[in-house]
């Protein structure tokens, strides 16, 4: 029973960290119609940086600041490649995202070089009611939670938040109004850098980040953000933590070497399902 | 571009591709062989994205499908012929297999299923007994037919551009035909297509697996060529690279693949060939093509979404014409 809740918090907190990748992919898909390829490269990037300042003799906490801030950057150029340009289609932007991802190799592997990487969190764990569970667990699922309570009060509350809101719901009506759309779009990549930047600091030093760690991550991101269709962050939420759970149930019950696959396999089905639940019409119109 | 003019430009590009590798050496010749066997991936690319419209990030599996196929085939004592007829059969019909449920997805979301179909394939290959799991599979026999073994590198050179000629043919033929037509108009909406009568749902099958079959004979040819094939032959970067190389030519051109391919390659080993310099760093090699597949995407998308054969031909034809841009 205590294995299974270990594995079952474990769980959580794996899916917590795929639910902030998600949660980028999500804000910047709503208000740019985007699917940002380089999600995952942010969080490379904060985990690396993370490494580096550490290894610098920085103190915590200034290190994992300035490697979101770096990420965000990451972000912002990103959306300067991906829709700085004006009429580039999403598809487009989706292949120049892409092309974002593959220039990053370059960059991290200039910088870094090409092993993989780690940094000290939070040491010790905690017993839960038999269940032992590593402190750096509780601190991803403490701040995914705080993340998404903000992104919510964020897109619900403030005037900013509805401007965003607005470019994705009608862009041509949000123009309308006064909203900068591209500008807009812009932030929304520099959110969604922020995001993945705060997955990749608190993933680093529960296993070690390399330039390649990027497609693990963006195709359980984008597992976790099928589930919301990629516009509701909810539901992102919820599909995060199942597919997290499930991967590290996967690997708890001895089949480890098949994460991959289950995360993979799980995001097929949903995107399937959802494919034959959805009329043609209504995707092509969009 | 007039249609004499198409006709000696072809001749020419023949008659250099048959006289090439009589006279490159070794090393240039492997060069040659892998810019022609990308190039057959490519044309398919080029078919499924430019013609009907489907994002396929997973192309490096028909590939290693076929590559896998044909050494299986040939370490087990079949003929090596068989091996490569096997290897696009293979592949296509995988296609087919996978193609149904894939196919009912669009745009992003088909470009990421095809992404994880060839992560879950490769994540198989390297953990199952009889792909020989990471190592892979070592010691394939030549090539050969009969009595004859292929033991020099120019032999596989024809091969390759026999089969690119091959798959051109076919292409060349689809494209002009009815349901060439109809691919076009799928590809612009699957809804107008479908209303006026075409069976969208299997031209979008029988195209996948038509670029599938391409891809897996490049890998058959491939496996007999280095003689083993490992999970790391095929990664993910190599599906990209199809891409780009389509992008770069022009989607929706048979040329167009060649010719991207072609700049690729040689731009690619160019840099290569810079990276081994001495002085230069030992990860120059992977910085340098990673950050050359990476900017000539960005740019050739965002700044001539054609590509460069239908760029190119534009601009002659508009001064043949005399009419200024």
């Amino acid at each position: 029973m205590s294995a299974f809740l270990t594995y079952l918090l474990n769980g959580l907190a794996v899916g917590s960290a795929i639910a902030l990748i998600a949660s980028g992919l999500v804000v910047i898909h709503r208000v740019t119609g985007v699917v940002n390829f380089a999600q995952g490269t942010f969080a490379v990037v904060a985990g690396l940086c993370t490494s580096s300042l550490l290894g610098l003799g920085l103190p915590h906490g200034v290190s994992e600041v300035a490697a979101v801030l770096a990420a965000a950057v990451a972000g912002l150029l990103t959306g300067l490649a991906a829709i700085g340009k004006p009429g580039t289609t999403p598809l487009s932007s989706l292949i120049v995202t892409l092309g974002v991802g593959v220039l990053a190799y370059a960059v991290e592997i200039v910088l870094w070089g090409d092993q993989p990487r780690s940094a000290p969190g939070l040491a010790g764990s905690v017993t839960l009611a038999g269940a032992r569970i590593q402190t750096q667990h509780l601190l991803v699922i403490g701040v995914a939670a705080g993340t998404f309570v903000l992104l919510a009060l964020f897109f619900g509350r403030t005037y900013l938040g509805k401007a965003l809101t607005a470019c994705a719901s009608n862009p041509y009506a949000a123009r309308v109004v006064g909203i900068d759309t591209r500008r807009m779009g812009l932030l929304a990549f520099a959110l969604g850098g922020l995001l993945g930047g705060v997955a990749g600091v608190l993933v680093t030093p529960l296993r070690p980040i390399s330039f390649d760690t990027d497609v693990t991550l963006i195709v359980n991101g984008f597992a976790a953000a099928v589930f919301g269709a990629l516009t509701r962050p909810v539901i992102t939420l919820v599909g995060a933590l199942l597919l997290g759970v499930a991967e590290t149930m996967a690997a708890g019950y001895g089949y480890g070497s098949h994460q991959l696959e289950v995360a993979l396999g799980l995001m097929l089905v949903v995107m399937i399902v959802q494919a034959g639940r959805r009329p043609a019409i209504s995707q092509e119109s969009t | 571009m007039s249609r004499r003019l198409g006709l000696a430009a072809g001749l020419l590009v023949a008659v250099v591709t048959l006289v090439l590798p009589a006279v490159l050496d070794d090393s240039a010749l492997a060069v040659y062989i892998l810019l022609g066997l990308a190039a057959m991936v490519t044309v398919g690319v080029s078919l499924l994205m430019g013609y009907a419209g489907q994002v396929s990030l997973g192309q490096g599996a028909f590939y290693a499908i076929g590559a896998y196929t044909a050494a299986l085939l040939a370490l087990n004592g079949a003929p090596p012929l068989v091996g490569l007829v096997a290897a696009p059969v293979a592949a296509a019909l995988s296609a087919l297999v996978i193609g149904v449920p894939l196919l009912r997805l669009r745009g992003h979301h088909l470009a990421f299923a095809t992404l994880a179909m060839q992560l879950i394939l490769l994540s198989l290959a390297g953990q199952l007994e009889f792909t020989g799991g990471d190592i892979g599979l070592q010691g394939i026999p030549q090539f050969g037919a009969g009595s004859f073994v292929a033991t020099s590198a120019s032999v596989y050179a024809y091969l390759t551009w026999a089969g690119l000629a091959l798959v051109m043919l076919v292409t060349h033929n689809v494209i002009t035909s009815r349901p060439g037509r109809a691919l076009r108009a799928l590809a612009t909406s699957e809804i107008a297509a479908a209303s006026s009568g075409i069976p969208v749902g299997r031209y979008k099958l029988v195209v996948f697996a038509l670029s599938a079959t391409f891809a897996g004979l490049a890998g058959g040819i491939y496996c007999f060529y280095t003689g083993y094939v490992a999970p790391t032959s095929f990664p993910v970067l190599l599906s990209i690279q199809y891409i780009v190389m389509a992008v770069v030519g022009g989607l929706g051109t048979i040329w167009g693949a060649v010719v991207g391919a072609t700049a690729i390659t040689l731009l690619v080993q160019g840099l290569d060939l810079l990276a081994a310099l001495p002085g230069m760093p030992t990860y120059a090699p992977s910085v340098l093509s990673y950050a050359v597949y990476a900017l000539v995407l960005i740019g050739v998308v965002l700044f001539m979404p054609q590509g460069l054969v239908p760029a190119v031909s534009d601009r002659l034809s508009r001064r043949r014409v005399g009419v200024r841009p």
